[in-house]
């Protein structure tokens, strides 16, 4: 017998103890019942039950085919916003992971303070950037080449949202990436892998999780939007949020508002639902390389 | 002959008497009686900015009189109201509004007003409703650019909508509810009647506003029509009156065309089930005065309610002031029982508008 073994508790007693992480999880669980869970049901409950109850108000929002389009066009625009934030956030976060601890400290400042700013400010200096007679069309315009437009459409919103979310992509594909042993690129670089088939081969796949993590992390997040469309965009580049909005605040429609808000989570559980199998398995093969 | 003269001085007495209790119990506009609502609370409800605060400043007066306090919360949001009404547990006792909610959600949300409680004399004709007072009247004009259209200014809203004749980028109030006036003059240069507007007719005159074509920027905030103003971006804009003073006195090169003004208005309401109907009462009579009138106006330039009211403003204010015999008669009034029950419908397609298609 070791003199190690009374550490570890016996089979009984790590059943005895088995509750304990449970309870310490019940404030966040009691958090999530009462701030997410309840509020959820009411919005549930509303959408069936009013005016009278039934399927009207479902029947209403796939009846009206404004509503079909921005459902669609807010999947589209979240999705581009998560793909702009994967090419901007892969590069930046494989930097943090391969410079030394002062410049890593000034990258990571420089990912999080913007993330201090209110939103709303942040969103508003775009306004100032990307208007027509903001900055980047005077110096396009002085440099000798047409303006853009850039506000008030699809691209600006992307834009925009992109650069709120770029921190939701950045810190899980870092905190991946800084898992990766780098002695594993050294090992195929030495068994004479181009310097690209070393990365699309080794690296990539290791840092796949990161990557899934961030994007669902940002599509989710982007489906919801509501400031940063209102500002940024125009009437082409309506979200969903918006229209909640007007039904609920301008209309008093409360049950339309709560069925759009419960399609919009259910066409997001099923678009995650399909995406999981093919996160899973490249993970699983990532896994057994 | 002594006994009758008596007699006659006593009835003159009594009548003198009676008749001054009669007066006290009518209210005077702006008036209220010293302590009268000692160690009561009111909460009064707007829409926040330089507005809700000019409005404070009007109803210091009344706060200082009557010994109430006021607490000020914000903004407006009939959502809000509903669920307190609702719920049975109404915070809010008086509530400044849209235009158009008192008279959709009268009796329903809002109290129908008890007008002998109320000195309504001095507000202008047809803007007290059954359930609102008006809390101060503005308009919706029409702004454009000198620089762009120098000696061919555009004149009314048929040029607004006339893209062929005066090309440019516009500008159209897209911050939630549809501008009945706008969609009437719409109806118009589409070649309808407004005044015998049906239903169908909307979809009509949002075709005219759609027709404006992609380049029209729907601003959501006041301040963002200023600002489109101020840096250019719009060649004719739909201003709020406030916003378009405030623009041109920061350098904006715009000019109004008056024509077909369309006239609007903020509403003073009092919610159903508030817990001291009569206090709410008091401050919304305090706040018809000539003085609470001339403080608002000084304060955010929107023009008095109370006609007895000489503010003193400037003459970029004074320039936009709406109540000048000249703008009242350019003004144009929209058909409130049209809007009235067709709100929501309204509400709908001009929502689909803003939503791009």
């Amino acid at each position: 017998m070791s003199a190690l073994e009374p550490t570890t508790p016996s089979a009984p007693q790590r059943a005895r103890w088995a509750w304990r992480p449970y309870a310490l999880t019940l404030p966040a669980l009691l958090l999530l019942v009462t701030v997410i869970g309840y509020p959820l049901l009411t919005i549930v409950l509303r959408s069936l039950s009013e005016p009278q109850w039934g399927l009207q108000n479902y029947a209403w929002f796939f009846g009206a085919p404004v509503n079909l389009t921005v459902l669609q066009r807010t999947f589209t625009i979240s999705a581009w916003v998560t793909v702009v934030c994967v090419l901007c956030a892969y590069p930046y976060a494989y930097l943090m992971t391969a410079v030394g601890p002062r410049v890593r400290l000034i990258l990571v400042l420089c990912v999080l303070i913007p993330f201090w700013v209110s939103g709303v400010v942040r969103t508003l200096s775009w306004v100032i950037l990307l208007q027509d007679s903001g900055v980047i069309n005077s110096l396009l315009r002085s440099a000798g080449f047409d303006g853009v437009r850039l506000i008030r459409t699809q691209t600006g919103v992307v834009i925009g949202m992109a650069q709120v979310l770029l921190p939701f992509m950045i810190l899980p594909l870092y905190s991946v990436m800084k898992g990766i042993d780098l002695r594993l690129v050294q090992a195929a670089r030495s068994l004479g892998a181009r310097p690209s088939r070393a990365f699309f081969t080794v690296y990539l796949p290791l840092s796949l999780p990161g990557v899934y993590a961030g994007a669902i992390i940002v599509f989710i997040l982007a489906l919801g939007f509501y400031i940063t469309p209102a500002l940024l965009g125009g009437p082409r580049s309506t979200m969903l949020s918006t229209l909640v909005q007007t039904q609920v605040l301008s209309l008093l429609q409360w049950g339309r508002g709560g069925a759009m808000g419960v399609v919009l989570l259910v066409a997001t559980f099923v678009l995650l639902a399909l995406a999981a199998p093919v996160m899973r398995s490249r993970h699983r093969e990532a896994g057994r390389r | 002959m002594l006994k009758s003269r008596y007699g006659i001085g006593a009835v003159l007495a009594l009548g003198v008497l009676t008749g001054a209790a009669f007066a006290q119990d009518k209210p005077v506009a702006g008036e209220v009686k010293e302590g009268s609502l000692k160690g009561k609370t009111l909460t009064f409800v707007s829409y926040g900015g330089i507005y809700q605060d000019g409005q404070v400043a009007a109803l210091k007066e009344f706060v200082d009189k009557s010994g109430v306090k006021l607490l000020n919360d914000g903004p407006t949001e009939i959502a809000k109201l509903q669920a307190q009404v609702e719920s049975g547990n109404v915070t809010w006792d008086v509530v400044d509004t849209d235009d158009l909610p008192p008279y959709v959600y009268c009796g329903k949300l809002f109290q129908k007003l008890d007008l002998t409680k109320l000195d309504v004399s001095k507000i202008p004709e047809g803007q007290v409703g059954e359930c609102s007072v008006p809390a101060m009247n503005y308009g919706v004009v029409l702004m454009y650019n000198k620089e762009k259209y120098k000696d061919n200014p555009p004149k009314s809203w048929a040029d607004f909508f006339d893209t062929q004749k005066f090309p440019g980028v516009r500008g159209v109030d897209g911050s939630g509810s549809p501008t009945g006036g706008l969609l009437e003059q719409a109806f118009k240069y589409a070649g309808g009647d407004p005044k015998a507007m049906t239903v169908a007719d909307i979809d009509k005159a949002i075709d005219v506003v759609r027709k404006l074509g992609p380049d029209t920027i729907f601003w959501k905030t006041g301040a963002e029509s200023q600002q489109l103003a101020e840096s250019g971006e719009a060649d004719m804009l739909m201003m709020w009156t406030g916003r378009a003073m405030t623009a041109v006195k920061n350098g904006a090169k715009y000019a109004p065309a008056w024509q077909d003004w369309l006239v609007v208005m903020d509403q003073m309401t009092i919610p159903v089930g508030v817990k001291d109907t009569d206090a709410a009462y008091a401050l919304l009579n305090a706040y018809l005065g000539k003085n609470a009138q001339e403080i608002l106006t000084e304060k955010t330039s929107y023009t008095p309610i109370n006609s007895e009211a000489q503010p003193k403003v400037d003459a970029s204010v004074s320039a936009f002031l709406t109540n000048t015999p000249e703008r009242q008669k350019q003004g144009y009034k929209q058909n409130f029982k049209f809007w009235v029950p067709n709100f929501a419908v309204a509400q709908e397609k001009w929502a689909a508008l803003m939503a791009g298609n």
